[in-house]
């Protein structure tokens, strides 16, 4: 195997690629390595874990048809520190040759036959719009569970909802729910996909980092896993079973209180009261007047902080204790300038939205404090 | 008096000198609780403490003889080597001939030639130390370490074994000898005092003349090697026997101006004024002195060590297989660890699960809490699936379970979870009725907690109550353990309440029911008990 690119392409292919292969170690090979398979002017760079692989694909100069297995973190440490300009790789014999103007490396390479066989996305397949797909993800991906030990709260759930589509994702404190109204995302025949959140997070990721023009989505779906491709990425996850927790009985008809407030205004002023937060249990206090929010904080050990800002309150005055990470999570994820805090009572879920629009909903339990 | 640095030498009890004039409740480090705490109850009549003394015997020279079989018997100096070096411990064989700690090296050498001369490990006496620690930890709290071979219990509350005091002793001393291979002697008084001293006349003896226990032996020689229980009634009598010198605060110049004084016995001293005391000795040190001749010694046991993580484990007599039968034993871990956890104000954040199979292959299994917790119930649900996880068919040698991450709990705060929006509208009412329910069984049980078999009913009274809060709806949304917390707290704190105040064995889950009352696993039962260590 034997190409020639530029410094900044490789780079690119070879640390996507290897976010794959930071989860949880399989064989040696998989665990830290990546593939780099050359056809033609053709490269492709997988990285896996076996819940997770990305390929990439990009085009290079194709001096030598083949097929190695490098480290991933080792590669691309070592492409990104050659200078820029053209970069050569050459496999020989259980080693790779890394070169550009005047640096050599010579790297052992992994068994190629060690690295998992992975199987070429099939089945249904559907187009998704980028931009909103994206969003969507940035709203819900955070209220995922990332405790292992309830395997389905770390799976964001994607439901055939009305003519479009919800995704849902709840580590059991706090829950997103975003409605797609006229999207596409679970082809036919499948009502519901539990996707990992780990696997979305990489997704967006994805996205974001891709060019304008270069990034239609789409989305193939196999029996056990699904494949998002990105302009010339590939990203495989596997899906999870089993019956997400049944999340509609959660939401209220209807709340007591109904809080209106600057989004920048209530994010600036938890990011003060958080500072004599240290362990994220001492829960920030919102005193819910008409006018006025007040926001307190008070940490046996550190000290205390209270402020006010303003506020409308349509409803019962209240009072009720967050998370402070938890509640500012939920109301960055709001589009607008303004977002709405729907409260019952403080031991009761509240709602975190924007005033105008349900097509976005966190739902957050309270602190309770005795 | 065994393996002292010279300088704590100077009184008979070796606490720093900074920290004597500390007897006041208030002066506990944060983290520490107090016997104090423990007997605050009623200041107008003080329930007397149970306060016991744990010292091991020539402690580095008994690990270095350990270490090394060829030493036993013969006279094993441990200490510095060169020519200004002190004897920092020394074997029985060696005191035979005089030697004694803190004497200088070269006279050790002068009294005894014949003697092994090491420099010491202390690395080596730390991790035996930390056994010992292990293995005093699993009796209660309460343990204050002095130096790495002697330490302070304040067990007038245990937690686990509620034993009298001989027993109590006796058990300290077989599981300290077991996990350490090291001889100790154990004192049992109302105060720190009368337990340090018991502690020595309950030394073996030493053949020769010159002996400083002497004084004690005549009227109180220990009933069972190795322990020395004082029996409140004879305290004065023990105390007054023994020579000023052993009194913590009288250092050789208050000695010899007490002898100046023809006092040369505690009796002696208690017979003394307290103004001449004063007047001779400063105002200070004469009431100091005065106060414990008449055994008036209120210092507390302050823990300062601070468990990183508890645990038990336990080697079965044959190897196991039976799924059902790991999970009892599991309960029973689990139930004892969580009664630990409850009694020391802590919260674990990690479950651990050790399983050796019958061809010794030794795997861990281990989880996070979130939220972390000292729930009984919790922690058996994520042990049980740790343990479903295993593949036991080739047999199990040995199970294990220890809570580690253990943080001090803050009872103000908790993050309410989705699924008891679930639960709300039922919720009052049925935590009415677990509360209820654990009500009744804390005084069902007090009034029969002291007869082993009649915690039958107040284990089914407990199990009743909570199968009460588990029938809430949402149950899709827990995995393990699905219920109302706010109930299962509520019958949680009042089984934790039950057993502070009746033991251990008062009150446990039905599934622990036996025909001897409910069969928790006991604090040092195994080798490797439970105790401190990191996981």
């Amino acid at each position: 195997m034997k190409f020639r690119c530029e410094r900044d392409t490789l780079v690119e292919a070879l640390t996507t690629a290897g976010r794959a292969t930071a989860g949880r170690a399989t064989t040696p090979a998989a665990s830290g390595g990546v593939r780099m398979a050359v056809d033609g002017n053709d490269l492709r760079v997988t990285g896996t874990d076996l819940d997770l692989t990305i390929r990439v694909e990009t085009e290079v100069i194709g001096l030598d048809n083949g097929i190695c297995v490098v480290p991933a973190r080792l590669a691309a440490d070592i492409v990104r520190s050659l200078e820029p300009g053209a970069v050569t790789i050459e496999d020989s014999d259980g080693e790779v040759e890394i070169s550009a103007a005047r640096s050599r490396f010579v790297v052992r390479t992994l068994p190629v036959e060690d690295f998992p066989v992975l199987v070429e996305p099939a089945g249904n397949h559907v187009e998704l719009d980028t931009d909103k797909f994206a969003e969507a993800l940035r709203q819900v991906v955070r209220a995922a569970s990332t405790d292992d030990a309830r395997p389905l709260l770390t799976g964001v759930l994607i439901t055939r909802f009305g003519d479009g589509i919800r995704l849902v994702a709840t580590d059991s404190y706090r829950l997103a729910l975003r409605d797609m109204t006229g999207a596409e995302a679970v082809p036919d025949g499948v009502d519901e996909l539990l996707v990992p959140a780990r696997g979305l997070g990489e997704l967006q990721r994805l996205i974001g980092s891709s060019s304008k023009e270069d990034r239609p989505l789409g989305l193939s779906l196999a029996d056990t896993d699904a494949t998002f491709r990105v302009g010339n990425t590939r990203l495989t996850t596997r899906l999870l079973s089993g019956k997400f927790p049944d999340y509609q009985q959660l939401i209220p008809p209807g709340y007591p209180s109904k809080l209106l407030v600057g989004r920048d205004a209530i994010l600036e002023a938890l990011r003060r009261a958080r500072l004599l937060v240290r362990d994220n249990t001492t829960p920030v206090r919102l005193s819910m007047r008409p006018g006025t929010l007040e926001i307190s904080v008070s940490s046996q050990e550190v000290g205390h902080e209270s402020e006010e800002i303003d506020a409308e309150l349509d409803g019962e005055e209240t009072t009720v204790a967050f998370n402070p990470a938890y509640l500012a999570d939920g109301i960055e994820a709001v589009q607008g300038d303004d977002v709405l805090i729907e409260t019952t009572d403080s031991s009761k879920p509240s709602t975190v939205r924007a005033p105008a629009q349900e097509d976005y909903r966190y739902l957050l339990m309270p602190v309770r404090v005795s | 008096m065994v393996d002292r640095a010279p300088d704590e030498l100077a009184g008979g009890a070796s606490r720093p000198r900074g920290a004597e004039q500390s007897a006041a409740p208030g002066c506990s480090e944060p983290p520490a609780h107090t016997g104090q705490e423990a007997s605050a109850g009623g200041s107008s009549a003080p329930m007397p403490r149970v306060i016991v003394h744990v010292d091991m015997d020539a402690f580095f020279a008994s690990v270095e003889t350990l270490d090394n079989p060829e030493l036993r018997g013969k006279p094993v100096v441990v200490g510095g080597t060169g020519p200004r070096g002190v004897v920092a411990s020394c074997s029985y064989e060696a005191r035979a001939y005089g030697v004694r700690s803190a004497m200088p090296t070269f006279e050790a050498r002068r009294l005894c030639p014949d003697a092994v001369f090491l420099a010491g490990r202390y690395s080596r006496y730390a991790e035996v130390s930390e056994q010992l620690h292990r293995v005093l930890a699993t009796f209660t709290p309460l343990v204050e370490a002095i130096g790495l071979d002697e330490a302070f219990l304040d067990v007038s509350r245990p937690v686990g074994r509620s034993l009298p005091p001989h027993e109590l002793a006796a058990a300290i001393r077989r599981d300290v000898v077991e996990a350490t291979g090291i001889e100790c002697s154990v004192g049992v008084g109302t105060s720190k005092l009368i337990a340090k001293l018991a502690s020595e006349a309950a030394k073996p003896p030493v053949v020769p003349p010159g002996s400083t226990t002497g004084g004690a032996a005549g009227m109180a020689s220990p009933a069972s090697p190795g322990i020395m229980v004082v029996d409140p009634a004879q305290e004065i009598e023990f105390l007054h026997a023994h020579h000023v010198g052993s009194l913590w605060g009288a250092g050789p110049a208050t000695v010899r101006r007490l002898e100046d004084l023809g006092v040369h016995s505690v009796g002696e001293l208690a017979a003394v004024p307290l103004d001449i005391l004063q007047r001779r000795l400063g105002a200070a040190s004469g009431a100091h002195l005065y106060r414990l001749s008449r055994s008036m010694d209120e210092r507390a046991v302050v823990a300062n060590r601070r468990a990183k993580s508890l645990g038990h484990e336990r080697t079965f007599p044959a190897d196991m297989s039976d799924p059902d039968a790991l999970r009892f034993e599991l309960a029973r871990m689990v139930e004892a660890i969580s009664e630990r956890l409850v009694a020391e104000g802590l919260h674990a954040g990690r479950l651990t699960l050790k399983v050796r199979f019958a061809d010794r292959q030794t795997i861990t299994r281990s989880r996070a809490l979130s939220p972390a917790t000292c729930s009984a119930r919790v922690l058996r649900a994520l042990g049980t699936t740790l343990l479903g996880d295993v593949d036991i068919s080739r047999g199990v040698r040995l199970l294990g379970v220890a809570a580690g991450n253990l943080t001090r709990r803050s009872a103000s705060f908790r993050q309410l979870a989705l699924s008891e929006a679930q639960v709300t509208r039922g919720a009052s009412r049925r935590r009415k009725a677990a509360s209820a329910g654990t009500a009744s069984a804390g005084t069902a049980s007090a009034g029969t907690a002291s007869a082993g078999t009649a915690s039958a009913g107040t284990a089914s009274a407990g199990t009743a109550s909570a199968g009460t809060a588990r029938s809430g709806p949402g149950e899709a949304w827990q995995e393990e353990g699905a219920g109302d917390p706010e109930a299962w707290q509520a019958v949680e704190g009042a089984i934790g309440r039950v057993r502070v105040r009746y033991g251990q064995g008062a009150l446990g889950p039905l599934s622990l029911l036996s025909k001897n009352g409910i069969d928790m696993a006991r604090q040092g039962e195994s080798q490797w008990g439970p105790g401190e260590g990191e996981t």
